[in-house]
């Protein structure tokens, strides 16, 4: 049979678990629900300590549209608070990355101070100071009865930090990766890396899709560049590992750049203890990727902005104590893969992008399959298989019958 | 300023301008043209959120020619970028072979892909706003593009491009 009609497409030869409605990706519902369920309850990496790296710098950040301020205090102690004043409500620092060192208009040198009002913390997320408060609230109120509203904040894997909106997050950092960082642990955790490179994306699509394509190689197809670095033996012998929360790994094999007409062995820099010209991917439950190929380590944080809209913020990453000629050419082999006009970036974009527009709030619902079998291979899909597992635990949906249709219709036969 | 420096200032405001327009119809060749053999290209940003100086591409001509080549064997968005340049300044080193300029860049994209063709081809988006910051070797009255520096103000990119900026 050749072209179906609605209901023929809808049922392919495949089981539940092969397939998701794609209303998973479109509905306002499901999105609201998965920023209570999931977001506010994981941890989440929100920027890398090199982004602050002196006393009184701060980063702000959000998840679920929660605002986040992460800040290090002269004990050197990177912690996180809700960017919110207990007084008024208003975003305390408006800024996305700064010191508190010097002073601001209205507050004084190594305070964050709200500039609405004047009320004014330390780095520990205490209220040092607000105006005239004996006159306002006689003794109803003090300072030492109001402060930040702290986060839980661990810096881990390579100098990420991480935040979780859940004060009752039942596993530590550690324990919800589930040792999916171990096989490039020594690479990134032997001596201190540092961020070079930052550009963000927002993107049209669900955060989802974003996720799908780095759980899934199969599409290595779209990129000229994969093509003839990689389509060999050893790149069809790589293998897609799952660990405990949803998370996954795919092992390494011996990339050729050379093979590609601007490519350039990475064999002379890599990281430490890391072979050189390797490419080691981590996914991480729910749609942060890790990506350590040859010279560069490369993060994509996702922040769902709508059940069609996700922003991407990529960073690229090398060694703190690299040479000025290392980190140079760290960026070069970044940018030529991974940067906004490198070779593969745009188009992976083009591809979420097109599904986005496929699959937008209200459209005809699809299936979207992931079925691939492949002992877990490379193009073994199994990686996104693990991932709606994992979704369907924290949801209480079934992604195949995300508004429970098919087990209704089921059930009345 | 005597004819000499003003002949000079012309051919340099000449390449910037003949530069946009070679960019503009993907005329990669004649692009390269108006590029010295030593020429780099380089995409520069400074980000807020990181507080650094940040490199998003870096190319000598010979990669440039290499890069262009490749085009057609990518995946790329169709959507042709526009670019509306005004040189600012054009200033000649003291010892008369060399020229920097200033150009204020924007570039916009025709939609042709867009998100939802149907939808947004013929639409005129803004794509990035940024500076062309040049260097020219100068020989006589004409001149050569020995550096260029895309110095970039937008850094939200969203799909960003395969194509020179």
């Amino acid at each position: 049979m050749s072209a179906k009609n609605h209901k023929q497409w809808k049922i392919p030869a495949f089981e539940q678990g092969d397939y998701v409605d794609s209303r998973i990706y479109s509905d306002q519902n499901i999105f609201d629900e998965e920023q209570d369920k999931i977001f506010k309850q994981v941890w989440i990496p929100v920027c890398h300590e090199s982004e602050l790296p002196e006393a009184y710098d701060f980063r702000t950040t959000s998840i679920a549209k929660e605002p986040i301020i992460v800040v290090r205090g002269k004990d050197n102690e990177v912690r996180a608070f809700l960017n919110v004043c207990p007084h008024r409500g208003m975003r305390i620092e408006r800024r996305t990355a700064g010191s508190f060192s010097d002073g601001q208009p209205s507050g004084n040198p190594k305070h964050m101070t709200c500039m609405f009002h004047a009320w004014q913390f330390d780095m520990k997320g205490n209220c040092v100071d607000i105006p005239r408060a004996k006159e306002g609230y006689q003794d109803r109120l003090t300072k030492e009865n109001v402060g930040l509203r702290r986060l839980r904040c661990e810096v881990r894997f390579g100098g990420f930090v991480w935040v979780t909106l859940n004060d009752k997050v039942e596993q530590d950092l550690e324990a919800w990766a589930d040792g999916a960082f171990e096989c490039i642990r020594s690479a990134i955790d032997t001596e201190p890396l540092e961020v070079f490179h930052y550009h963000k994306a927002i993107i049209d699509s669900n955060y989802k899709l974003w996720h799908d394509t780095n759980s899934e190689f199969y599409h290595d197809y779209m990129h000229y560049h994969n093509r003839v670095t990689g389509f060999n033996d050893e790149y069809f012998a790589r293998t897609n590992k799952g660990f405990k929360n949803g998370h996954v790994n795919v092992n390494s094999f011996t990339v050729q750049y050379g093979e590609f007409e601007l490519g350039e062995s990475r064999e002379d820099l890599s990281f430490p203890g890391f072979p050189p010209n390797q490419w080691y991917m981590i996914d991480l439950f729910p749609g942060m990727n890790f990506n350590l190929r040859g010279s560069a380590l490369r993060c994509d944080i996702v922040t769902p902005l709508g059940p069609n809209k996700v922003m991407i913020e990529f960073r690229g990453l090398g060694l703190k104590s690299d040479s000025q000629k290392d980190r140079k050419t760290r960026i070069e082999h970044h940018n030529s893969i991974w940067g906004p006009f490198g070779r593969n970036l745009h188009e992976d974009l083009l591809g979420i992008t097109g599904q986005g527009a496929s699959m937008q709030t209200g459209s005809e619902p699809r299936r979207i399959l992931h079925g691939r079998h492949e002992n877990n291979l490379i193009h073994d899909e199994i990686g996104m298989r693990h991932f709606y597992d994992e979704w369907s635990k924290w949801m209480g949906r079934n992604p195949s019958d995300p508004m429970d249709e098919q087990r209704k219709v089921l059930a009345a036969e | 300023m005597n004819a000499m420096k003003a002949a000079i200032t012309a051919a340099v405001t000449d390449i910037v301008y003949r530069s946009c327009l070679y960019l503009d119809n993907g005329n990669w060749g004649e692009f390269l043209n108006l590029c010295d053999d030593s020429m780099i290209y380089s995409i520069k940003a400074y980000s807020v959120e990181i507080r650094r100086d940040m490199e998003y591409l870096s190319h000598n001509k010979k990669e440039l020619g290499t890069l262009t080549e490749m085009l057609p064997k990518l995946n790329s968005d169709h959507s042709p970028l526009r670019r509306h340049a005004s040189v600012y300044t054009v200033d000649i080193g003291e010892d008369g072979e060399t020229a920097t300029a200033v150009t204020s860049l924007a570039v916009y994209q025709n939609m042709h892909d867009g998100i939802n063709s149907h939808i947004d081809s013929g639409e005129t988006r803004l794509f990035l706003v940024g500076k062309y910051l040049d260097k020219f070797k100068i020989s006589g009255e004409s001149a050569l593009l020995i550096e260029r520096e895309v110095r970039l103000d937008t850094r939200r990119l969203d799909k960003g491009t395969h194509h020179l900026i």
